[in-house]
């Protein structure tokens, strides 16, 4: 008889540890799912990349130059994923251009031939796979 | 017979009152000014400007361009020249004398007593100087004198010319019934043939007679002589009759006065004739000359748009109108005399279609409405919101190739800017103007105007319309 009751007693406990532990359970697997997502930790435009590294930071392309290039950092990246580099030209879409990011970090860049008809205010939205903005760099071709 | 009843017909009712009005404003002129040198200007002028047409028509060219400088500036040497006459002629006047009476000569100079005073005065060898104006203004030639406005009487010039009394060295003026002004000041005549025995105050006759259309009377101190001077001459009268038919001849009898005052109605009565058939001509002239087109383009005005709502396109931005009009109107239109308006009170957000009528137009009085291009015109309206919006510098030019823009902070970084919703919606970034790269270097700091485009795009109140750019510019590494 005794050992019935310690049973449910046992049973009792069980069942309470349970249903106090299930939420914050729960609630951790969503924040996980939300710390998937990478973070930008540096973004910029800039003339060349060199060793992975971006060379010549301007906000500035001369047409002549032919290339006006955008970097991104993303620190950390949780899992494989895509974000999209999106080029504006005077709020015209030009580009979208996907790129994959690996974990534990990832530094990935696009870039866009310019041309004489491409001179005026440009802007490269970086956005995640469901289209959030993560950053916006703005820009200007001249002559 | 029927032709004219059509064409009478033809004719609107602000057309005769058009006429009408001008014809009696021409009518005034004359009444005011008859008798006076304004009025013989006046009609010169008239008559300069028929010979300048006369001479366009004719393909004088000196000639037309020297009349046509001459009527040009006739108006400013008539009010130079003849401004006491106007002074005159306006101020005496009350306000109904100007614009309604009709003012005929009636006070009749009592010439007997006059002629009688004035030998009775000669007798006594009593100087005097006495002044019969004519039809021309005094005021220029003659200078000082006190105002007196007394009925005429014997007495009464045997005072004033009284050796005691302080204005007995003056002349009288006298108007109509009255002794106006005595004491006056007469403008010496400068002639070198004239005898010896004449004095100052000979002299002063004579010159007033001659600068005038006055009629002297002088009575000599010394010799107790009576003269008359008129024009140029100076006259010696030794019969009381004799002085009398010069005043006569000069002011007019009873009878003459009659004669004249019947003579002045019929001149008024042409007068006016003459004022209506010279107005009509010209009215018919200018108004119903040969039919002539003129296209014009007339931006369109929106009337009563209402509060929160704005205009975010237009079908057209100006209509062209045809229109139709004598030759003289139709050379005269200007655009700005031409409107065409649209009533948005019962517009609504989004398209709205408005057909074009004459009721839209407005037109000058005798021009008409031929054609309307295009007839119809669409507003597009919107909900007016505000949103705020990232500023982006629109860099033009070009650095040096060793040079490199290495960034750039910006103050402000967003502006609030007003306009139309479905525009705004869409709209992500605001622009500044082209900014130059050309003249920069080093580091510094300039200012951007922000670029509205479209035009109906508003910043916002207390939002800034410019910004302020701190730039760093570097060597190429």
């Amino acid at each position: 008889m005794m050992r019935y009751r310690l049973l449910f007693i046992f049973g009792v406990v069980l069942a309470i540890q349970i249903f106090l532990l299930l939420p914050s359970y729960c609630l951790k697997n969503i924040s996980n799912a939300n710390a998937q997502q990478p973070e930008l930790s540096q973004a910029m435009m800039c003339e060349e990349i060199f060793n992975n590294a971006p060379q010549s930071p301007t906000v500035v392309f001369s047409a002549s130059r032919e290339k006006a290039i955008c970097y991104s950092s993303f620190d950390p990246v949780p899992q494989k994923t895509a974000i999209f580099h999106n080029w504006f030209h005077r709020d015209v879409p030009s580009a979208k251009i996907q790129l994959i990011l690996n974990p534990p970090r990832w530094s990935t860049y696009s870039s866009i031939q310019l041309r004489k008809t491409d001179i005026g205010p440009w802007r490269v939205e970086i956005t995640d796979e469901n289209g959030k903005v993560l950053g916006v760099l703005r820009f200007s071709v001249t002559d | 017979m029927e032709k004219l009843i059509n064409f009478l017909s033809s004719m609107r009712w602000q057309d005769f009152i058009d006429i009408c009005l001008n014809s009696y404003i021409l009518f005034r002129f004359y009444v005011l000014f008859r008798g006076t040198n304004v009025f013989r200007v006046l009609i010169g002028m008239t008559v300069l400007w028929f010979f300048q047409r006369l001479a366009i028509s004719l393909g004088l060219i000196v000639t037309s361009w020297v009349m046509q400088g001459i009527v040009a500036v006739g108006a400013i040497i008539i009010i130079v020249v003849f401004r006491n006459e106007i002074r005159r002629v306006l101020q005496a006047k009350n306000l109904k004398s100007i614009l309604w009476g009709l003012s005929f000569k009636s006070a009749i100079t009592p010439t007997e007593i006059i002629v009688d005073s004035v030998f009775e005065m000669a007798h006594r060898k009593c100087g005097g100087l006495i002044v019969f104006p004519g039809k021309e203004d005094l005021s220029d030639a003659v200078q000082g004198g006190i105002p007196w406005r007394g009925l005429i009487t014997r007495e009464m010039i045997a005072s004033i010319f009284w050796q005691d009394n302080p204005v007995h060295d003056g002349a009288a003026i006298v108007n109509g019934d009255q002794i106006a002004v005595v004491g006056a000041i007469l403008p010496l005549s400068q002639r070198d043939d004239l005898p010896s025995r004449y004095g100052t105050r000979h002299r002063a006759a004579l010159g007033l007679a001659e600068a005038t259309d006055s009629l002297v009377i002088v009575v000599s101190e010394e010799r107790g002589d009576v003269l008359v001077a008129k024009g140029s001459r100076l006259r010696e009268v030794k019969q009381k009759s004799t002085l009398e038919n010069h005043l006569q001849e000069h002011l007019g009898t009873p009878a003459i006065k009659k004669r004249y005052l019947r003579k002045e109605r019929l001149e008024t009565v042409t007068a006016a004739l003459l004022s209506i058939i010279f107005i009509t001509g010209i009215w018919f002239s200018v108004s119903r000359g040969q039919t002539t087109l003129v296209s014009l383009d007339i931006p369109i005005e929106y009337l009563n748009q209402k509060p929160g709502m704005e205009i975010v396109n237009t079908s057209v931005k100006s209509i062209n109108l045809v229109l139709s009009g004598s030759g003289a109107l139709i050379k005269s239109i200007t655009p700005d005399q031409v409107s065409v308006r649209l009533d948005l009170s019962q517009s609504v957000i989004g398209s709205n279609p408005f057909t074009l009528t004459a009721g839209n137009i407005s037109l000058p009085p005798g021009i008409l409405l031929k054609e309307i291009n295009p007839p119809a015109v669409e507003v597009d309206l919107d909900e007016t919101i505000q949103k705020a919006l990232p500023v982006q510098i629109d860099w033009a030019g070009k650095l040096p190739a060793q040079f490199i823009l290495l960034g750039f902070k910006m103050d402000p970084q967003t502006v609030e800017v007003v306009g139309g919703k479905r525009f705004l919606e869409k709209m992500t970034t605001l622009y500044t103007e082209k900014v130059p790269l050309d003249n920069l270097s080093g580091k510094g700091e300039i200012t951007a105007k922000l670029a509205l485009n479209p035009a109906s795009l508003k910043i916002a109140p207390g939002s800034k319309d410019k910004v302020t750019i701190q730039y760093v510019i570097r060597k190429r590494e």
